[in-house]
């Protein structure tokens, strides 16, 4: 009998020493190629994938609370409007700088996220369903609101000013915004790698699975349930920030319920439980409705709803899941060549 | 001579890649109670399964001379046939007479099923106290008695059993048993009961098949496969 | 004093639409187990077939009951044809085809009929109700109307034998097939009953909000959330509940929060009731064994 050694410290087997480098190898090429982009493309095209960065954030932080953890959240975008107000109002008001206001924005909305998610460990299903979406359908009410005008601008928003490339760079403020997002998105996603493939990502997913037999087992789903809620708030406010900067503007009815939604279908297209998932999700969700504009101007959302259906359809999985089985069917089939021939 | 009330020729099947039956053949008369025995996934739960439709099989099954492999389960359930399936898929939101009610769902004699009603609580007094509870609160025990019942009142000419002993008590098991001979002596309802607990279903069987990976490697009466060297020494403890 | 008892009374007008839609909500639910978020929108696409059928000249109740009956073929038609084909392995894969559906059919809806709003027509006398002014003849019968439609419903889901199948079907498909219930056919006949009874809630609705593609979405929410606080598998619970949501809707807007934020704030206000019974106000606990 052979003895069976622990999973993380057993040497791999060739087969998969070498898929793993591949992954290493894979991955230095996309984050090369992330890196050029802003110098191969024009600057329009450089703003939209910062946008694109920009929802990968957010959606990574959403997948942290859906795909792993399983609380639905038809809110989010309240946490990226806060994130994209604490932003704008930090700079407009206050003259902070533009890098400064992105932790703080994460940090306002980890507390906040957390928070929320105390009331929310009583809820389940269609009911947190529910509780988020009020919070979506809220937040742009509570921007407009009086009290609350001489800051937030009321429905006319904020208007504040993209930044130069520091150090007198030879960038555009396009280019150098795109890189800087590029930064904190690298940052963040390594930050939620290891999170999930840690204790703290098993702990989430069997909360997910298995709630009573997690519980059980001495997790403490309470901590865990809310915690994750603070940290998907985090990223998404991160995100709202970014986007602020991005976007040069904030105002309340760029953050309607269809922002949550949007969010929401990003995770499930791009592929739930993954971390590249949230890239697919994010350019799913920056182009789609531009492609569906394109096809037909006088019933575009038709389009995005014929594709939504589409995906789901051809993908029930997600563009990562149709990767991944694409991937493994592959293999099956260069290994049974390989053992046929 | 009559013709076998169901008859299993060559049987395969599985689940996707998996292959689990690997030509299971056997068959039943009208009236007998038979056994399928064997380990921990040699394959019982899917020949029931494969039956009943609820997998594709490949081969031949037929039920009272007719062929039935290509059926749905829909239709298989009208020929006659009552499956308590494995973890005895009680309806948990529904009351128990109305999980009852549901088990003669395709009966068109309104009358007659209404006097059943009286009949399987006449088996099952225990049902009869909690006819308006919640299914899914039934202990283990109810909740078996409950999928027996569900499929008795289909009337059917053949019960498929599958594992109705899992997490029973023993004395719940022999209670059980002792009304399916009865059901079977009364109502001349033919058995096919897939079991672990080769004992108990050679005490009630007339006839037995041992199945080992997807194969059946042994048949006779009761009394011959239970006493069986091999038998005894794997499956029967003595 | 007066305008208060207004406010209630107008609440309770409205309240019994969104009883209605809400109770539509708790029927399918039963037979499907789904949530439809693009109900809404399907009733309204009925509703502008029915209010097209009234302007090439057919009579009010002949379009009514051709609407009905083009809304469950409707109902029908996608769940054989879309809902019956996706394998899901999560509810948020549904939720994405809802979103879809709902996507469509309001974007399809503005593309033929435009965005201009219709007038849709009353099948009810006009002028006062017994002299008040808080309730009128339309309000009045269109919640009786859909108070009929839904005891039909409710007694054809608890006494018949179909409407057993139905509810076994939604909850249990394997054992279903097992008692020689045609699951299929069963989740097809719920989608089709939950488009007629949407229908019908909207064309009851269109006379007082007018006919508009938008014109379901902020009903339909507001009979989510009285179903829920109902308790999403009571029936009673749900009508109680839209009674309940619309009168807050009301009482809040006019003194609380003004109608900006009224929306937001009922909603959180049903969200603390869930907090303290989270099946809802009659909902009930659903004992499984682990």
């Amino acid at each position: 009998m052979s003895a069976v050694a622990p999973a993380a410290t057993a040497p791999l087997s060739p087969a998969a020493a070498s898929q793993r480098r591949l992954q290493w190898i894979g991955l230095a090429v996309v984050i090369a190629v992330a890196c050029a982009l802003p110098f191969l493309v024009s600057n329009y095209r450089t703003f939209q994938f910062t946008l694109v960065l920009v929802y990968a954030i957010a959606l990574l932080g959403l997948n942290i609370l859906t795909g792993y953890n399983g609380q639905i959240s038809l809110g989010h975008g309240a946490f990226y409007a806060i994130g994209a107000y604490v932003a704008a109002i930090l700079m407009d008001r206050f003259g902070v700088p533009y890098w400064a206001t992105v932790p703080v924005a994460g940090a306002l909305c980890l507390v906040v996220g957390f928070l929320f998610g105390l009331p929310a460990l009583r809820l389940e299903g269609h009911y947190l369903a529910l509780a988020t979406f009020a919070l979506g359908v809220t937040m742009p009410q509570l921007l407009k609101n009086k009290a609350v005008e001489k800051w937030t601008g009321g429905v006319q928003g904020i208007v504040i000013v993209k930044p130069d490339a520091p150090f007198g760079l030879k960038l555009s403020p396009d280019q150098w915004l795109y890189l800087f997002t590029l930064a904190i998105a690298v940052v963040m996603f390594v930050i939620g790698w290891n999170l999930i493939r840690g204790r703290v990502g098993r702990a989430l997913v069997a909360i997910r699975d298995h709630p009573i037999a997690a519980s059980a087992m001495g997790i403490d789903t309470a901590r865990y349930k809310s915690l994750a809620f603070g940290v998907s708030a985090m990223y998404t406010g991160i995100a709202g920030s970014l986007g602020a900067i991005a976007i040069q503007f904030v105002a309340p009815d760029s953050f309607a319920v269809g922002l949550s939604i949007g969010l929401l279908t990003g995770i499930v297209i791009g592929g739930l439980a993954s971390i590249p998932g949230a890239i697919f999700g994010a350019i799913f969700v920056q182009f789609i409705p531009n492609i569906a504009d394109q096809i037909s101007k006088a019933a575009p959302w038709a389009i995005y709803g014929i594709f939504l259906i589409g995906f789901m359809f051809l993908m029930p999985m997600g563009i990562n899941g149709a990767i991944r089985l694409g991937w493994a069917r592959l293999c099956h089939r260069i290994a049974a060549q390989q053992k046929g021939g | 001579m009559s013709v076998p009330l169901l008859d299993v020729v060559d049987l395969h099947a599985g689940y996707g890649l998996t292959r689990v039956l690997h030509g299971i053949s056997f068959s039943m008369e009208e009236g007998s109670i038979t056994t399928l025995l064997g380990a921990n996934g040699a394959g019982k739960t899917t020949t029931l399964r494969a039956l009943c439709a609820m997998i594709r099989p490949q081969g031949e099954v037929r039920f009272r001379g007719e062929r039935v492999d290509s059926r749905a389960t829909e239709d298989i359930v009208r020929l006659g046939i009552g499956h308590v399936p494995e973890g005895r898929g009680t309806f948990v939101h529904l009351s128990t007479e109305e999980n009852l009610r549901l088990g003669a769902y395709v009966r068109k004699d309104r009358a007659e099923v209404e006097q059943d009603f009286d009949r399987i609580y006449g088996y099952f007094p225990r049902l009869a106290e909690r006819r308006r509870q919640q299914a899914g609160t039934l202990s283990g025990g109810e909740q078996q008695m409950l999928a027996v019942s569900r499929a008795l009142m289909l009337r059917p000419r053949l019960l498929l059993l599958d594992e109705p002993s899992f997490g029973l008590a023993p004395l719940i098991v022999r209670e059980l048993f002792e009304i399916l001979r009865a059901i079977n002596q009364k109502e001349r309802v033919s058995i096919l009961l897939v079991e672990q607990n080769a004992a108990m279903a050679l005490d009630l069987a007339d006839r037995a098949y041992l199945i080992e990976t997807g194969r059946v490697v042994l048949s006779g009466s009761a009394e011959e496969v239970k006493n069986n060297d091999a038998v005894r020494a794997s499956y029967l403890g003595y | 004093m007066d305008a208060f008892l207004h406010q209630v009374i107008g609440g309770l007008a409205t309240g019994g639409i969104y009883a209605s839609v809400a109770l539509a909500l708790v029927m399918i639910h039963q037979a499907t187990h789904l949530l439809n978020f693009a109900q809404g929108e399907m009733a309204m696409f009925s509703t502008y077939i029915a209010w097209a059928l009234i302007n090439a000249g057919v009579p009010y109740w002949g379009a009514f009951f051709l609407t009905i009956a083009f809304a469950f073929v409707l109902g029908l038609a996608i769940q054989h044809f879309v809902m019956r084909n996706i394998r899901t392995t999560s509810v948020l894969q549904l939720v994405i085809v809802f979103i879809g559906l709902l996507v469509i059919f309001n974007s399809v809806a503005g593309w033929i009929f435009t965005y201009t709003i219709k007038v849709f027509p009353s099948p009810f006398p006009k002028g006062d109700l017994l002299g008040q002014k808080y309730l009128s003849p339309h309000e009045l019968g269109a919640i009786g109307v859909t108070l009929v439609v839904l005891t039909l419903l409710w007694a054809f889901f608890r006494f018949t034998s179909l409407g057993l199948a139905m509810r076994a079907a939604a909850q249990n498909p394997g054992s279903s097939r097992l008692v020689g219930i045609r699951v299929a056919w069963m989740l097809a006949l719920g989608w089709g009953l939950a488009a007629a009874v949407g229908a019908v809630a909207g064309m009851m609705v269109a006379p007082i909000v007018y006919l508009d593609p938008n014109m379901m979405a902020g009903i339909l929410l507001y009979a989510f959330a009285a179903a829920l606080i109902g308790g999403i598998d009571s029936p009673g619970g749900a009508v109680l509940g839209g009674f309940l949501v619309g009168v807050l809707e009301n009482v809040l807007g006019a003194y609380v929060v003004g109608n900006e934020l009224k929306l937001g704030v009922a909603l959180v206000l049903i969200i603390g009731v869930l907090l303290v019974k989270p099946s809802g106000l009659f909902g009930s606990v659903q004992v499984t064994r682990v």
